[in-house]
């Protein structure tokens, strides 16, 4: 794509997602979300097979109808409340329909099947964006909706698409169908708070970022897209072969890593109101995606795969990929849990 | 025949709706919007918004429909499906008519109907009351305010409308 239009697209991208954030009309909420989805569909179709294009096209059919139902929520709120304005009274119906309309947006279950089909038919880079960026404007109108929120539905879809991206992954090789179905689960996890804690999915979503934007940027590093070419990083480059190991520990929620602090933040919020079997399951289904991070994990540092003698003794150039901002990311997706205590002055 | 025009206008809105709804091909779709997009100029018409239903009429029905028709004769098909060329099409059709029929008898049925909001009976199709208008035309105080106070609004829609025409220059580039 030419730099002109590509830097005119990308600003359309960052300009919807900002209206979205920043309106108090929902009619520049809608505008915001088609003028987002419009300008991404360039970008998903970077490469040009017929891959790429179907991906493309399956993204705009799941978002466009999902702008409808957005669309068609704000309509019936205008109709009970009688001014446009964006606010947290919503009559229940509206909260309904938008509620379903932003889970579609997101690829909360049940409707995620478009989140693995169109992160796999795109590049690594279109990838990145696709689930980083395009999570936050939904989450932002959830976010000043939520005291409206039909608990019993946000709460099944939050068990759904946790369990869905659990058990959904567990098969998978190749690298961005595993990451479509990680991002499944932890929008799983940021509705599960939504309800009570609107501050802790802003967390959730800060640090799934962060770990998410780093390990598809040590993916694209290597331009490794599956698990096996992914298990040659050891001779390529031996210290993005210890990044990933650590970097899937934080992303499966482990202890001393800063993936540990959201679900930690989580759990306490929903036993702190009463809710017991909830981050119970939460808790247990989590341990779906943590195994095939350890699987990842271990063919990537832990064991050497079978490979030709040659592959031992290799020419090493100078690394010409170019590492914009990769070891800030890589010490903020997992060094930042003794920070946690300054999450007190959230109160 | 006056006062039921708005309804008789709304009966043809949604069975064009239905029309290209069960997909037929392209040409015979374009065909049902024309109507579709005519018949609303229509009905927006006999509520007073006359600057707008000829907005739509010009720019609409003119200008994009009409360029959406002749690319779609560009890439035609040489046996095009029309509403009786196969089951599929005609059972969708025949399926959407009867959906909308029996909503519409449902509704006159009963005295007051809540489906979203309250509506009770014929009456409500013939006299819609939208308040007290004053002496000045809302929708020309309308388009006016896109000009003073929604200003932002109109840089937003202007940006759009470049960026659908970048963004689909770029997607059907094709190299």
């Amino acid at each position: 794509m030419k730099p002109p239009i590509f830097i005119t697209i990308m600003l359309t991208v960052i300009s919807g997602t900002m209206i979205v954030m920043t309106t108090s009309h929902w009619l520049m909420v809608w505008i915001g979300f088609e003028m987002n989805l419009l300008a991404v569909i360039p970008i998903l179709m970077k490469k040009y097979n017929p891959r790429a294009t179907e991906a493309a096209t399956k993204y705009f059919l799941t978002q466009a109808t999902a702008s409808m139902l957005l669309m068609m929520g704000i309509i019936i709120n205008l109709l009970h409340s009688g001014q446009w304005t964006v606010s947290k009274d919503l009559n229940p119906m509206a909260s309904i329909m938008m509620t379903i309309a932003l889970a579609m947006k997101l690829g909360l279950a049940p409707f995620h099947f478009w989140v693995p089909e169109v992160t796999q038919g795109i590049s690594m880079s279109s990838g990145l964006i696709l689930l980083t960026w395009q999570k936050i404007a939904p989450l932002s109108i959830l976010y000043q909706i939520s005291p409206t929120i039909n608990p019993s539905l946000l709460l099944t879809m939050a068990i759904m698409s946790v369990m869905v991206g659990g058990w959904g992954g567990l098969n998978q090789t190749q690298l961005r169908k595993i990451m479509a179905y990680s991002s499944i689960a932890h929008m799983g996890w940021m509705a599960a708070i939504m309800m009570y804690s609107p501050t802790m999915m802003i967390l959730n979503l800060t640090i799934y970022i962060i770990m998410t934007l780093t390990t598809f940027m040590l993916f694209m590093h290597n331009s490794t897209t599956t698990t096996s070419s992914l298990s040659q990083t050891w001779n390529k480059t031996p210290l993005i072969t210890s990044f990933i190991l650590v970097l899937m520990m934080s992303l499966g929620g482990l202890p001393p890593l800063s993936g540990f602090i959201p679900k930690w933040m989580i759990i306490q919020g929903l036993t702190k109101n009463e809710m017991i079997m909830m981050p119970t399951l939460l808790a247990m289904t989590a341990l779906l995606n943590l195994y095939f991070y350890m699987r990842l994990t271990y063919t990537t540092a832990l064991t050497m795969f079978p490979s030709n003698n040659c592959m031992k003794m290799k020419w090493r150039f100078e690394c010409t990929e170019k590492t914009t901002f990769l070891p800030p990311l890589i010490v903020m997706s997992t060094m930042l849990l003794p920070l946690a205590p300054m999450l007190s002055i959230l109160d | 025949m006056m006062t039921y025009i708005v309804f008789i206008l709304s009966t043809i809105f949604v069975v064009s709706f239905v029309s290209f709804s069960s997909k037929p091909s392209p040409i015979y779709g374009g065909f049902g919007l024309i109507v579709a997009g005519g018949v609303g100029c229509g009905i927006v018409l006999n509520f007073g918004g006359s600057f707008l239903g000829l907005m739509v009429f010009l720019i609409y029905l003119g200008g994009m429909l009409v360029v959406f028709g002749y690319t779609t004769a560009m890439a035609t098909e040489p046996y095009p499906e029309a509403w009786t060329s196969n089951k599929a099409v005609l059972g969708a059709f025949i399926t959407g008519v009867l959906a909308e029929l029996l909503t519409a008898c449902y509704i006159l049925k009963e005295d007051e109907v809540e489906v979203v909001f309250k509506f009770s009976g014929a009456g409500d199709w013939v006299i819609y009351d939208t308040g007290d208008s004053g002496f000045f035309s809302e929708e020309a105080m309308g388009i006016a305010a896109l000009y003073s106070y929604g200003t932002w609004l109109v840089v937003v829609t202007g940006w759009s409308l470049l960026i659908g025409v970048l963004v689909i220059m770029e997607v059907t580039r094709g190299n």
